[in-house]
């Protein structure tokens, strides 16, 4: 079957409904053996150095992976992904623009999504009974979310694994939901945790650090909230296709993602935020409404490269949960 | 009760031995001489050879922090972060527990706002060294000038746009080229430099600006502070040694 690959989440129905296989290209860059080289192979081709890491990685993963056919987002993710569909145009690659509103107008959302099918070759009865089987899998990965937060036997880097993985279920959602089904099972039997630990929640794009959960949870903390990572899984079991991606936040305002992080942080009693920025990007200028909206002590890390987190995020992490600390009395 | 504190910074090792609360021993190092002189790696961790430094081995509590600590385990040491070093420091060494701490050292500048004597929140600078003491070292070799000269001047700064350590040398050649008197080229150097931290600053608008780090003994940086912020600046004793001075307090 053929892939067709995206830059960011799309409704990954559509490309299921029409017999393809969606590959989220951002997993297949962070996920590959080296992530880091292919950074460089990007640059190499002349990508600059001053350019979003996953921008360069998303190049590359198409090369790699062999993708003829991508869904590049052109709105609600960042600009550089036009002259990125220009390179790809240029080797050769088809392309299929595919834009959020930024408004959040759910007639050009229903007519975004309506070109998508045509350019897919499916229709809407197909993709809404696509939307209808992935439910119940959605829906396990909510009670996946609640395991991490309320029961705390699943870790922060765990949850962040299986909710960004959900933008394209592996490929293979039948596969994906079994695999799913067995994690549960088997992190349901692991001891409930004693005591408290200080509860991070981590915002913004998925970080291009390779360990970032790891070294925030070795620092004492329990990291109980992935704010992007969550919205790809669209935890929204009672709506309807449309309004599903609707209320998606990701690619809409960041008031709304303040919104979202803010009844999230009270639900999940939150300590302390760190929010990722990815170095150059848009979303960096967005940490200031973030730090205004949001009532709780927030981090700004900023990350380039794929690879462990360096020595400078390392001190900024420890001062963070050392403060935090201090306010709690832990 | 004897105290040891070091601060592994970028540039400097900084060593205090305190008793008791009163300084009785103060030493710097380069960073890299420390680590390749006085002390040897064994079983992961780092062993300071104390007798090398000429100090006596065995202390009451060696607590350390900075950068170094990531990479480097210093035995027998028990640890900090750095931010609670530098609070800790400022607040023993100003005697004051509600203020805005201004840290600029080698290669990173932190704003701390301290209440009640402990971290309510603080502030870093982003991937770049820009504007910390760094980039005064280069500015100061292109005008000849050595760090207490280039600290003298804050009046009729030149406007310069780059504020990199690396791409300000060009600009401030150019600018000696073109005839700019060198006192204007300093005060434009140590102008830049509050302009990169007063964002940081804003954010936290309460009480005194207690000033540390090596850029401190600058008082033309301290002088544009105050003027630019209208808030009183305290510049600490031992601006340089308050992260090892606040490892030995904590």
């Amino acid at each position: 079957m053929e892939k067709v690959g995206f830059t960011t989440t799309i409704p990954v129905e559509a490309v299921l409904a029409a017999g393809l296989v969606p590959v989220d290209l951002n997993n297949v860059f962070i996920g590959s053996a080296d992530p880091s080289g292919m950074v460089e192979e990007a640059e190499s081709d002349g990508l600059p150095r001053t350019t979003c890491g996953w921008i360069k990685g998303l190049y590359q993963a198409v090369r790699e992976a062999g993708i003829r056919k991508v869904i590049a987002v052109t709105q609600g993710d960042c600009s550089n992904t036009h002259a990125l569909m220009e390179l790809w145009q240029a080797d050769g690659v088809e392309t299929i623009p595919f834009g959020f509103p930024y408004d959040r107008d759910p007639d050009l959302l229903r007519l975004q999504v309506r070109k998508l099918m045509d350019a897919l070759g499916t229709g809407e009865a197909a993709t809404l009974d696509m939307f209808e089987r992935l439910r119940p899998v959605r829906g396990k990965l909510a009670r996946l979310d609640e395991m991490t937060w309320r029961d705390g036997v699943v870790t922060g880097g765990e949850n962040h694994l299986w909710l960004v993985s959900s933008s394209d279920f592996g490929g293979e959602p039948a596969r994906f939901e079994s695999d799913l089904d067995r994690f549960i099972t088997e992190a349901d039997r692991r001891e409930r945790p004693l005591g408290r630990k200080l509860r991070i929640g981590c915002i913004g794009v998925p970080p291009i650090f390779t360990d970032f959960h790891d070294a925030v949870e070795s620092m004492g903390c329990s990291v109980v909230f992935n704010e992007v990572q969550r919205q790809f899984s669209l935890p929204y079991p009672d709506a309807d296709f449309h309004s599903a991606y609707m209320r998606y936040t990701y690619p809409y305002d960041v008031f709304g993602r303040i919104a979202d992080i803010k009844v999230q942080a009270e639900l999940r009693g939150l300590d302390g935020i760190i929010h990722y920025c990815q170095s150059f990007c848009f979303r960096a200028i967005e940490d200031i409404l973030i730090r205004r909206g949001v009532r709780l002590p927030v981090l700004t890390i900023e990350g380039d490269r794929p690879g462990p987190v360096d020595a400078r995020t390392q001190i900024r992490i420890e001062g963070f949960v050392g403060m935090l600390r201090e306010i709690k009395g832990l | 009760m004897i105290s040891c504190g070091i601060d592994l910074g970028s540039r400097a090792v900084k060593l205090v031995l305190m008793d008791d609360g009163r300084l009785i021993h103060r030493a710097v190092y380069d960073t890299v001489v420390f680590y390749r002189d006085f002390g040897r790696v064994e079983a992961g961790e780092f062993s300071v050879s104390f007798g090398l430094l000429g100090l006596p081995a065995g202390f009451d509590r060696l607590t350390v922090t900075g950068y170094g600590r990531n990479t480097v385990k210093v035995k027998g040491a028990s640890v900090i972060p750095e931010i609670k070093a530098h609070a800790s420091g400022a607040v023993f060494q100003s005697g004051l527990s509600d203020f805005t701490l201004l840290d600029i050292g080698g290669q990173d500048t932190k704003v701390v706002k301290v209440v009640g004597g402990l971290t309510a929140d603080f502030s870093m600078n982003d991937k770049c060294a820009a504007s910390s003491g760094r980039y005064v070292e280069n500015m100061a070799a292109i005008l000849g000038m050595t760090l207490d000269e280039i600290s003298a001047y804050h009046e009729l700064p030149e406007k310069l746009s780059a504020t990199c350590a690396i791409f300000g040398e060009s600009e401030l050649i150019q600018k000696i080229a073109e005839g700019v008197p060198r006192e204007s080229l300093a005060a434009g150097v140590n102008l830049s430099i509050v302009k990169r931290v007063l964002p940081m600053l804003r954010r936290y608008p309460d009480g005194p600006v207690v000033f540390s780090g090596g850029v401190a003994r600058n008082g033309a940086v301290a002088e544009l502070v105050k003027t630019h912020t209208g808030r009183e600046v305290i510049r600490l004793a031992e601006p340089a040694l308050n992260g090892a001075i606040g490892c030995a307090v904590v």
